[in-house]
């Protein structure tokens, strides 16, 4: 993949939201009077990032134009992005789920899928892995941190 | 000064202190020794366990997981090829050299009593440094500070990141983040669009750990199906092959020492972090020495160079945070937010209000070096084992590990989708060279800008010109230019080096035996 295109949409998009900040009052809500202003800093930020972004966007855009060879660091290796994705959608389950399941039910589920993803197929110490780890994380946390993760909740 | 040092000589050796270090230097060695898995990693895991102990604890503990992690890279550099950390690259390229002709034991050897010396005396430097520099830096009012954080973002921004603009890129956009929520200031909410969970800001430690750490989870999942490698320590029928005699070390002190001061100061300027420090001084040694053709190929002396100046690194680069209120590296970052997180502000007041602890945490600090040595030689086969666990084993319950820290932080299940969004930043920002560190040194001192930015405009008033009416003012202004100058001249000199090598060797990159970087 080209990062080049992806710094002109990344740029793009950044330049349109500093300008957002530049010029949209509503994102400040409240607050004293002061002599520096609730907006000043991330105005600057906003500015700064404009410049930057700018600077980067237009540097990628030239040298797309120009049809320049593309360098080891302008190219992003996408083997491997549907682990990835597979990866981030196992987090997110695990964090709608926990709080219904709990998470003594849920994680032994969500260790022994990071496993399998990474290809371990040693199943007996991987499920065992997978139930005694969170066992030992809950009750450490309870114990010794006054952490008190959370638990089944769908009776 | 002294009778500090002394009372917190007389705070570390209590059970709670020597415990922490001990399980600190351990979990420090193992995790660094992971391919993969950085010192970075392993105290952004271990930070939410140090929230319920004394700071004394936690703190040294923090430290010594920092400064076991940095050696226990060298294991894998030196055994598989494969630095735990970009500082250990050259650990690699001699160590493994050694590996492969039989002299692991020497290579270990060397590589732990070139980090200890080096981090002995960083820690030293540090000790005696930092209380006196912290006293000049107190005359600095909200003016100075104002330029001095400037100061600091340009440097860490410009020096850091893969291209000025990327870096100083990702500060501002750590700088934007951190502005999200109810302003300190005014009390105004801020970037909330309505939700009030947003009021807080972001929860430190699930960003922390979805920045730093969950990028590097993925990043093994992306290439789970590299093969793995096994590590193991191969024994030479020659007892003098297994390990580092005092002739030999005696001989090469000369450039652990003159390495470890290059470490020192590299690691007390910001932005420059471990991998700079042991680039030059292997570069020094190489130059200077008698055998320069034996670097690269197996050299004992080139591996002393790069692990005492990668390690002296770690304590001099506490020297900016704790005298100016600046972390000079992404470690140092972390570090700052864990002494906020226990209710001290790392900077030049620290030296008056928290003496105690401040003096027990150097102590500790300093002993670390004694118990890395004792353990690390104890337990070499052990570690070893330990870190060459398949990733499927470790992995899994690294995902756990973070999950249980984000909760930890505020106790709700908000922080974990704080932890997940900021994953998927992290690893973004990496894929479009954004560099995540100098993120979170922007996310961190930005409040601390706006706070002395409010405060000099205030006594400043409507006379603006007054920010520049003091010398401080003028040599930050002079030094930002000067960094970001010899910044550019030396990415140029760089980019001319490598179009020579690839003009002079073009098989160069596409052939030969890589070493294996971690991303």
């Amino acid at each position: 993949m080209d990062r080049r295109k992806l710094d002109v949409v990344l740029s793009t998009i950044l330049i349109i939201a500093s300008l957002i900040i530049l010029t949209d009052d509503t994102l400040v809500e409240g607050g004293a009077e002061s002599d520096l202003g609730s907006m000043f800093l991330p105005r600057i930020a906003a500015g700064l990032i404009i410049i930057f972004s700018a600077t980067i966007g237009i540097q990628s855009l030239r040298r797309l134009l120009k049809r320049t060879e593309i360098d080891s660091l302008e190219r992003i290796v996408t083997d491997g992005f549907s682990g990835i994705f597979i990866y981030i959608g196992i987090f997110i389950a695990y964090w709608l789920i926990v709080p219904h399941a709990g998470f003594l039910m849920t994680t032994p589920f969500v260790m022994f899928s990071v496993a399998l993803l990474l290809g371990g197929r040693n199943w007996v110490p991987l499920i065992a892995l997978s139930v005694v780890t969170p066992v030992l994380v809950f009750y450490g946390s309870s114990h010794f941190l006054r952490v008190f993760l959370p638990t089944w909740t769908l009776s | 000064m002294l009778d500090n040092i002394l009372g917190g000589f007389a705070s570390i050796f209590a059970v709670g202190p020597i415990l922490g270090i001990i399980a600190g230097v351990m979990i420090g060695i193992i995790f660094g020794a992971i391919p993969g898995i950085s010192a970075i990693m392993a105290i952004a895991i271990i930070l939410p366990l140090t929230f319920y102990v004394d700071p004394i604890i936690g703190i040294t503990m923090l430290l010594a997981v920092y400064k076991a992690g940095i050696y226990g890279g060298s294991i894998s550099a030196i055994l598989i090829n494969t630095p735990g950390a970009a500082a250990s690259f050259l650990t690699a390229v001699d160590g493994h050299a050694l590996t492969k002709a039989g002299k692991a034991g020497k290579a270990l050897d060397i590589s732990l009593y070139s980090s200890i010396s080096g981090e002995m005396l960083a820690t030293l430097v540090l000790i005696f440094v930092a209380a006196p520099i912290s006293a000049i830096s107190l005359q600095a009012g909200p003016v100075e500070k104002v330029f001095l954080l400037l100061f600091a973002f340009t440097v860490i921004g410009s020096l850091a990141g893969e291209s000025i603009p990327r870096g100083l890129l990702s500060c501002c956009l750590g700088m934007l983040f951190a502005m999200v929520g109810m302003s300190t200031i005014t009390g105004a909410s801020r970037f909330t669009f309505g939700y009030t969970e947003l009021m807080a800001g972001f929860t430190f430690t699930p960003m922390l750990i979805g920045i730093l750490v969950m990028p590097e989870v993925i990043n093994t999942i992306r290439r789970r199906k590299v093969p793995h490698h096994e590590m193991a320590i191969t024994r030479s029928p020659n007892p003098a092959d297994n390990r580092i005699s005092w002739k030999e070390f005696r001989s090469v002190f000369g450039t652990v020492l003159k390495s470890s001061g290059i470490g020192t100061f590299i690691g007390a300027l910001p932005g420059l972090g471990s991998s700079t420090a042991a680039f030059i001084a292997y570069g020094e040694a190489k130059r200077t020495t008698k055998k320069p053709e034996e670097y690269g190929k197996g050299s004992v002396e080139g591996i002393a160079a790069a692990e005492s100046a990668n390690n002296a690194v770690c304590g001099s680069s506490l020297i900016p945070m704790l005298t100016l209120s600046i972390p000079g590296d992404d470690v140092a970052a972390l570090l700052m937010g864990a002494f906020l997180i226990h209710g001290l502000t790392p900077g030049p007041m620290i030296f008056f209000e928290h003496p105690d602890t401040i003096y027990a945490i150097f102590a500790g600090f300093l002993i670390t070096d004694l118990f890395l040595l004792g353990i690390a030689k104890a337990g070499f086969k052990s570690f070893v084992k330990i870190a060459s666990l398949r990733r499927y084993y470790i992995f899994p319950c690294v995902t756990v590990f973070a999950f249980a820290g984000a909760f930890t932080a505020g106790q709700n299940m908000d922080d974990i989708l704080v932890l997940i969004v900021f994953t998927v930043l992290g690893y973004s920002m990496r894929l479009v060279g954004l560099n995540p560190a100098v993120f979170i040194i922007g996310f961190i001192l930005t409040p601390f800008l706006e706070q002395n930015l409010d405060q000099a405009i205030s006594i400043v008033g409507t006379d603006y010109h007054l920010f520049f009416a003091s010398p401080f003012s003028w040599v930050f202004i002079a030094l930002s230019i000067f960094f970001v100058y010899s910044s550019i001249r030396m990415r140029k000199k760089a980019a001319n080096n490598a179009a020579d090598g690839i003009t002079k060797n073009p098989s160069a990159t596409t052939s030969g035996e890589a070493v294996q970087i971690p991303k």
